[in-house]
């Protein structure tokens, strides 16, 4: 009993010990530790605050020492292990971010935690980790609208419905009708022609084309229009013009942008038999689906063919960058990769979740570490273009003798990289699809890197975005202003559709004829609400100023692409052979059209980077248009633009009477005859001046270079 | 100089209705500062190939006691030198505050109470590429708009007849123009890139001039196209989009005029243009006080030659470099600084002097091991930032780095906080200028970025 009591005796001291250590530990804790967590920390890590930046909280003790996304930031005794001083100190992360705590204050928390960390601050609630984490609720999540699959809309009753000319009309008419607004009457012959002419092709007509169509139209207008469009979609220049929006979108460029000295191991020098590749699968109007299925594994799908695989450069063309192959870097590559194929093929910012869950939509981090696994298993190849070409392990020696592709590698789940840090590995992912696209659990992918399987998911017509996107695109083009506005982000926080009718009705239709690009085309400019003239009626203005419910056409300036190759054209220097290397299109001695331009990450040439041209670093969702005093410097002073008018000037030289040689730049440049007081201001001004500078005044004239 | 229109264009809006008032005017997208701005404009300064901080600001005499010692520790990349060096040359204090600077600053010795010197700079990686990067558009890979068009599109200009951000350059600088791009910004707030080898106005400026005619020739042709537009405007209901092609036609006109003077460092008097030292750089500075003093918003210049796209790159010959180079920039510079002061313009004018990063406190050598000719390397954990006038304190000496200048420990600047806090001398909260592109809005600093108030006056 003694032996008992005295051990009582002694835990009971123990204890009364203990607890006056715990009261001095906890005073401790009270006094130094507490009120700066909660003035300086709290703020962005508390669960009651419902603030869990970097996945941390330290509001309990178990949260604080589980700690966030890095790792544990109280590690009680362990000085070195305790995240949490790395950052007060300012030697990891700078935390407090607006302010270093002072040295006493650091001092007490090393204090703090030597003495083991005391905290009576029970934890209430659910471990942080999961609350951190984005708890999607996945049936939720799919509701989105453009995660729901297009369907075919019922056509709505209009009171026009004579004069609409496609379904789309009926949509357009729907929603004007409900405004109080009606359509601008059709737009005269000459307005249409142009529309057509730089629209479909991408170049002005002639004299001569303009008055076969104003003859033909005089007989049977519609007829004449169906025919013309017809002609145009069968031109071998009808891909030109459509191969600039893609090359866009895939960030088309020859090189890079960080060059070291004059090494150019890392250029794509025949990355033209990627765009003429394009240009002929618009002209024969492979159908999107195959398209988009070729860029992305063209290597699995058709093997055999030579032709095909360059379509590859869709992402064999793409940004290396500077000390390639170190895992940050390769990390870099991974996103341009993803960022590319989701942004460009789907519309969707997946990108952002590469260092966490996305804050807008439903993709965690892991799916972009599913799809970034894809592009970790596929390398950039330079192979041979010929059986002749020296080869070194697999690859031509020389860039020159090479198309640039890719192929797969040893295949390779990625860890999640928490908080984009390559160092610090979360969980292995699978490769697989987007989770929000796949109606049950997206499945691994099993064929090599899994491009060819991405490509099935991206082309399957279930996929609810893939044909929304690019008829969004097309109609962007048409109208100057796309049906959803943020062309790359159909997210949550993506514009709406402006039409969401009629923007599925034609994605579905769109994919019920197999994926036609040019049915796509045929079907918008052949609708009334295409064809309508660009006139502002101000009762109309006042209702839509915008004109976001296309009660007329809006009027836009050429692209640099149609306006150069329009120059070229109405001075009679056009070549206009398809196909093939590229060139720089501010040199006079170049007739090439612009699509032929090279596309530099290093350096854009100035023409292009003067008119908007984008930034092929990245995908570009679209071209924002600038008007500024430097693009008119360009245009009255460059010597581009000199020997464009010398060149007009020498084109009509042998007219010697003044007013035939007005009337004939007038049908050239125009397609129209001048009206007198034009004439009479030209011949006014031909009195002293001279004709070089008066044919450079009509090419600088805003009729050249915006359509109405 | 993104109008309301642009800004609607930009966001996809389509031609508007708007009216013409303000289609071309030269604001930026913020209406009233966030903060007091206390600098109107900025001039870069920028030593390409990075200079030695333990030769110019950064004294370090224990690198005499510690000489031929190896550094220990983590470092990015063995070091295949002697070991520590200390620097040739003799530091002293200037000015009423003492700052310390070596004596290959002579002049700028004599300004030393108009300038903050920053110590304890550091940045991600030794590699110029991605440290130019960082240094410009707070980002390793070149995907992000620099300094200067995040200024423009936030600012605008203050002169609508000139550009508001230009970049002078008397040669390609490693990078090149991804350093004044405007990535996913608007084309206009690309810095408008000048080759200033050939001071002669015509080979600065692309197509300032018409190759034959005369101005009031020129005017007269302008004319016919201006009836021409209006005539063809008043067809189509005056639509806004023609107006301001219009608009632009004729600012087109008078900036010939306006930048042809401005450009012209033939119209400074011999004295000044002699003050500035008959260098590239030189007269490149002299050139940034001319744009900045008539308006433009930022002026990068950059330390460039047509033979090194980075002179400051010492990976030998460090101290003979480090003469030769330190004796144009730092009369330059000087000259710079005391201009804009005399002009009453160094008040509200912030300028900048740094490189990429700094260099080894410790020596590099080449295969003859030859110890007169060491070199050193890059080195990104420790480096000094010069900042003068817009709003920055004088005489200040901030941060130090430990004792052989091997790491920043005190009062730490990183590259993000540096542009947190020019944008805020600008007036501007670097967390609020933002854009929305690819699904969420960007920013200069990223995430990242603490504005230094210790450097504010």
């Amino acid at each position: 009993m003694l032996r008992v009591s005295s051990i009582i005796a002694l835990l009971g001291c123990l204890a009364i010990c203990s607890t006056a250590l715990a009261d001095e530990a906890t005073e401790f804790f009270e006094s130094k530790i507490r009120p700066v967590l909660i003035e300086r920390c709290y703020k962005c890590h508390s669960q009651e605050g419902n603030a869990y930046k970097g996945g941390l909280t330290v509001d309990s003790r178990e949260a604080i020492r589980r700690g966030g996304e890095s790792g544990a930031a109280v590690v009680p005794g362990k000085l070195e292990e305790s995240l949490l001083l790395d950052a007060i100190r300012y030697e990891s992360y700078e935390m407090p971010p607006d302010g270093k705590l002072p040295d006493e204050v650091i001092q007490d928390f090393e204090t703090w935690i030597r003495m083991g960390a005391p905290d009576p601050r029970d934890e209430k609630t659910v471990p942080t980790q999961e609350r951190a984490k984005a708890e999607i609720d996945w049936d939720v999540a799919r509701q989105h609208w453009a995660f729901q699959p297009p369907q075919p809309a019922v056509l709505p009753q209009v009171q026009s419905a004579e004069s609409c000319q496609t379904r789309i009309d009926y949509f357009v008419r729907s929603q004007l009708q409900q405004n109080g607004l009606t359509p601008n009457n059709p737009a005269d012959d000459r307005t249409i022609l142009r529309r057509l002419y730089f629209d479909l092709i991408g170049l002005p007509p002639t004299a001569q084309q303009a008055e076969a169509f104003y003859a033909a139209a005089k007989a049977n207008r519609t007829e004449a229009i169906t025919q013309l469009v017809d002609e145009l979609l069968a031109s071998p220049h009808f891909g030109e013009k459509w191969t600039a929006l893609w090359l866009d979108v895939m960030r088309y460029a020859e090189d890079q942008a960080h060059i070291v000295g004059n090494n150019k191991e890392l250029f794509f020098p025949n990355a033209y038999l990627y765009r003429d590749w394009v240009i002929q699968s618009f002209n024969n109007d492979l159908p999107y689906d195959e398209f988009i299925r070729l860029q992305l594994a063209a290597d699995s799908l058709t093997p055999e063919d030579t032709n095909d695989d360059v379509a590859l450069g869709f992402i064999g063309l793409g940004p290396k960058y500077y000390r390639r192959n170190a895992p940050e870097v390769m990390a870099d590559e991974y996103e341009d990769r993803v960022d590319v194929v989701c942004r460009g093929l789907l519309g969707l910012t997946v990108a952002c979740a590469r260092c966490h869950d996305h804050k807008f939509d439903p993709i965690p981090t892991e799916d972009y570490y599913a799809l970034a696994g894809v592009f970790a298993s596929t390398e950039m190849v330079n192979l041979p273009l010929n059986e002749e070409v020296e080869v070194e392990k697999g690859q031509a020696k020389n860039p020159e003798d090479s198309r640039h592709v890719i192929r797969d590698r040893d295949p390779k789940d990625l860890n999640v990289m928490i908080r984009g840090d390559v160092n610090t590995k979360g969980e292995l992912v699978p490769r697989r699809f987007l989770r929000a696209l796949t109606e049950h659990d997206p499945q691994p992918f099993s064929h090599g890197s899994g491009r060819a399987d991405l490509a099935e998911c991206i082309t399957t017509s279930t996929n609810p975005l893939t044909a929304r996107v690019i008829v969004n695109r097309v109609w962007g083009e048409y109208f100057g202003t796309p049906l959803v506005r943020t062309t790359s982000n159909f997210g949550a926080l993506g514009e709406l559709p402006t039409h969401p009718e009629l923007l599925d009705d034609l994605a579905f239709r769109f994919m019920e004829n197999s994926w036609s690009l040019k049915w796509l085309h045929r079907e918008i400019v052949l609708s009334a609400t295409y064809q309508q003239s660009s006139d502002i009626i101000a009762e109309k203005a006042k209702v839509d100023e915008a004109n976001r419910l296309l009660w007329r056409m809006n009027r836009r300036r050429l692209e640099v692409e149609q306006w150069r190759d329009a120059l070229l054209s109405v001075t009679g220097q056009l070549d206009a052979s398809v196909g093939g290397k590229s060139m720089n299109p501010e040199n006079v001695e170049e007739h090439r059209r612009t699509v032929y331009a090279e596309r530099s990450r290093f350096q854009l040439n100035p023409l292009l980077a003067r008119f908007d041209f984008p930034d092929p670093n990245a995908h570009a969702a679209g071209r924002v248009q600038t008007t500024t005093p430097l693009q008119k410097l360009l245009v009255m002073n460059s010597p581009f633009m000199n020997a464009q008018a010398k060149q007009l000037e020498t084109r009509f030289a042998e007219l010697e009477d003044n007013s035939a040689r007005v009337d004939a730049l007038y049908q050239t440049l125009f397609a129209r005859m001048p009206s007198e007081q034009e004439r009479h201001l030209a011949l006014a001004y031909l009195e002293n001046g001279n004709w070089h500078d008066y044919g450079h005044v009509l090419l600088a004239s805003n009729e050249f270079v915006i359509l109405d | 100089m993104i109008s309301r229109r642009r800004m609607l264009q930009a966001a996809g809006g389509g031609f508007g209705l708007l009216g013409l008032a303000g289609a071309l005017d030269a604001a930026g997208v913020i209406a009233n500062p966030h903060v007091v701005a206390k600098a109107k404009r900025v001039i870069f300064l920028f030593m390409n190939g990075a200079p030695s901080h333990v030769d110019t600001f950064d004294p370090k005499p224990a690198l005499a006691k510690h000489e031929g010692q190896q550094p220990s520790g983590k470092l990015y990349k063995k070091s295949s030198g002697s070991g520590f060096m200390p620097s040739p040359f003799e530091f002293k204090a200037h000015g009423e505050n003492g700052v310390v600077m070596s004596e290959l600053f002579p002049n700028l010795a004599q300004c030393a109470d108009d300038l903050t010197v920053i110590r304890s700079m550091h940045t991600n990686v030794p590699n110029h590429e991605p440290g130019l990067l960082m240094m410009h558009c707070g980002n390793l890979q070149p995907i992000r708009p620099c300094l200067g068009s995040w200024a423009s599109y936030g600012l605008g200009s203050e002169n609508a007849n000139l550009p508001a951000f230009v970049a002078l350059s008397g040669g390609t600088p490693v990078v090149g123009p991804q350093l004044w791009s405007n990535s996913f910004l608007p084309g206009e707030h690309q810095g408008v890139a000048v080759d200033t080898n050939d001071m002669n106005v015509e080979k600065l400026i692309a197509n300032i001039r018409h190759p034959s005619l005369s101005r009031p020739q020129q005017r007269q042709q302008l004319d016919l196209l201006l009836q021409l537009n209006q005539l063809h405007a008043s067809q189509r209901q005056q639509e806004g989009i023609l107006n301001e092609q219009i608009e632009a036609m004729e600012l087109a006109f008078k900036m010939q005029s306006a930048a042809s003077e401005a450009f012209d460092v033939q119209l400074e008097n011999e004295q000044t243009r002699q003050m500035y030292g008959d260098t590239v750089f030189g007269q490149s500075c002299l050139l940034a006080r001319r744009l900045v003093e008539r308006g433009v918003r930022m002026v990068q210049v950059y330390y460039v030659t047509k033979g090194s796209k980075q002179p400051w790159d010492t990976h030998s010959n460090n101290n003979d470099g480090h003469r030769k180079l330190c004796a144009d920039s730092d009369r330059a510079t000087a000259a710079l600084l005391a201009d804009l002061k005399q002009r009453g313009l160094l008040d509200d004018t912030l300028v900048v002097w740094t490189g990429e990063f700094g260099r080894t406190p410790y020596s590099q050598l080449d295969k003859k091991k030859d110890i007169s000719k060491a070199g050193r390397d890059h080195h990104h954990t420790a480096f000094t930032t010069l900042l003068a006038g817009g709003g920055v304190k004088g005489g200040f000496t901030y941060g130090a780095t430990d004792e052989v200048g091997m790491h920043a420990v005190e009062n730490r600047v990183h590259v993000h906080d540096l542009h947190a806090t020019i944008l805020h001398l600008l007036g501007i909260d670097h967390t609020q200028l933002t854009y929305r592109y690819s699904g969420r809005d960007f920013r200069l600093t990223d995430i990242h970025g603490n504005v230094v108030h210790d450097v504010i006056a």
